[in-house]
């Protein structure tokens, strides 16, 4: 199996943040978390959808929670027996260039565990099942620990079940996880309907990534004031990032939307193309990059997707064509090999990308007829954020692009001239 | 009203036989697995439906759109 490009790790630098991330000294314990924010109360579900109206999904998709929970419900209220809905929390983090899931895991775990509480009360849900990185073990331990202290607070009626997803890309899809939860291998498989209506062993499941359910933890607990009136009047509250550069430990930064992109780069990456999003994400230019905000429908506008909120600058000397390349490759090998689509055309995919790096004339070609080819055509989103991820090199590295075609490549050439020269191509 | 045939992926093997009964709505790909061309009109519906039954490893669904 392929080494992820940029490592995954549960090595991170974790800064203070003005809401999840508020207050780490107090530590990451439920008696520190009660104390901070009082007892959690089960007002209802007509209070919840009410507060978490414009609280949208943190997995990629960026889906409006509140309309899974009416999904949810609509399939009958307070139902008993095979019809009881359940709720997920995925924290498997299946995206190796993030680590923000990972960062909740270790330092706000409670918060996590809050949120799927109440959305569980609310909905008449018994059962949450939460579903933890294989590969990242102090996350994992610190969530086991984590649920183990909730053994003692006075709420039988609910029971929660840990899981330990396996750390390849495609085990963190939705469905993935549903499979591995009830007891298949956490391979992606063909979805005829919705979570929300039929999911875990056919109950409507409300299914969130964990940073979704911090933040319906945290504004059930404190409210509407819980971001201070940060954000934006579409997108308010914050959001969770990764920052990462080759060499650093990854950075988790807490940011109101609206918050300028580059604010969060060092000076020497902000005149680069940047990774926005993960390796299902997109390449950003710098031209773009300069007006960007961090923001769900700022950034679609622009072509490129917040994703699950993952910035990687390849820094001064790294070739993001080549990067490119190497993430493809990567893709390629995670691919479960269940969908036919996928399993050849991402191997094929990886091959003509490696030859746009290389110079290859037909290399552009064949690359747009397997990008046409892949997508929508398998049962999870992973040849779909595989060819998001090659389109968007399309439209943010013209220049790498001519440069390569013609035996070059931008990235060294600029690095020689400022003798930054740090890294070479692998 | 138009209907649409639908593939589950995992299930497909590429034997090809919807594109023997369905030619107008699926081509082949590279690989031999269905590309979905167009939408499946009402003319067609009966024989989308065959199709989806003839499939041998049963990865064909015709929904409504």
């Amino acid at each position: 199996m392929s080494h992820s490009p940029v490592p995954t790790t549960d090595d991170l630098d974790i800064h203070p943040g003005p809401a999840l991330l508020a207050g780490l000294d107090d530590g990451p314990g439920l008696e520190a978390h009660r104390r901070r924010h009082g007892a959690l109360l089960d007002q209802g579900l007509d209070h919840l959808l009410r507060v978490v109206s414009d609280v949208h999904g943190r997995g990629g998709a960026a889906f409006p929670l509140a309309a899974k929970l009416e999904t949810v419900v609509a399939q009958g209220r307070g139902v008993s027996g095979r019809r009881r809905p359940v709720v997920v929390i995925n924290a498997s983090e299946g995206e190796p260039a993030s680590a923000k899931d990972t960062a909740l895991l270790l330092v706000r775990p409670q918060l996590v565990l809050d949120g799927a509480q109440v959305a569980a009360l609310a909905i008449g849900a018994r059962d949450i099942h939460v579903v933890l990185p294989g590969d990242r073990p102090r996350a994992h331990h610190a969530m086991t620990q984590a649920i183990a202290e909730r053994a003692n607070e006075p709420r039988s009626r609910l029971r929660w079940h840990a899981t330990t997803a396996e750390g390849r890309f495609v085990a963190g899809q939705s469905k993935a996880v549903l499979e591995l939860l009830s007891g298949r291998p956490g391979l992606p498989v063909t979805a005829w309907q919705p979570d929300a209506v039929a999911g875990l062993n056919g109950r409507p499941t409300l299914l969130s990534n964990a940073e979704t359910w911090a933040h319906v933890g945290l504004l059930m607990l404190r409210g509407p004031e819980a971001y201070g009136g940060l954000g934006t009047a579409e997108e308010p509250g914050t959001t969770l990032l990764t920052v990462s550069t080759p060499g650093q430990r990854p950075q988790v930064r807490e940011v109101a939307f609206g918050t300028p992109v580059r604010s969060v780069l060092h000076a020497d990456q902000a005149g680069l193309p940047v990774l926005l999003g993960g390796f299902h994400g997109t390449w950003l230019a710098p031209e773009k990059l300069r007006h960007a905000t961090v923001s769900v429908a700022g950034l679609r506008a622009v072509g490129a997707a917040l994703g699950a909120g993952v910035l990687h600058a390849p820094g001064p000397g790294r070739c993001p064509l080549e990067l490119t390349a190497t993430i493809v490759a990567h893709l390629a090998s995670q691919s479960a090999g269940r969908c036919g689509p996928c399993f050849n055309g991402l191997p094929a995919l990886a091959h003509s990308v490696r030859g746009l790096v290389d110079g290859d004339p037909v290399a552009r070609r064949r690359t747009e007829e397997l990008v046409g080819l892949v997508e929508r055509r398998g049962a999870c989103a992973h040849p779909d954020g595989t060819s998001r991820l090659v389109r968007s090199a399309f439209a943010a590295l013209p220049d790498e692009l001519a440069a390569h075609a013609a035996g070059s490549c931008v990235a060294v050439r600029r690095a020689r001239r400022t003798g930054n020269l740090r890294v070479v191509a692998s | 009203m138009t209907h649409r045939i639908r593939v589950d992926w995992p299930a497909c093997e590429a034997h090809g036989l919807c594109h023997e009964l369905l030619p107008e709505v699926i081509d082949l790909d590279e690989w031999g697995y269905p590309l979905v061309i167009s939408e499946v009109d009402d003319v067609r519906l009966s024989e989308a439906r065959a199709a989806a039954r003839a499939c041998p490893r049963l990865a064909l669904r015709v929904e409504r759109t």
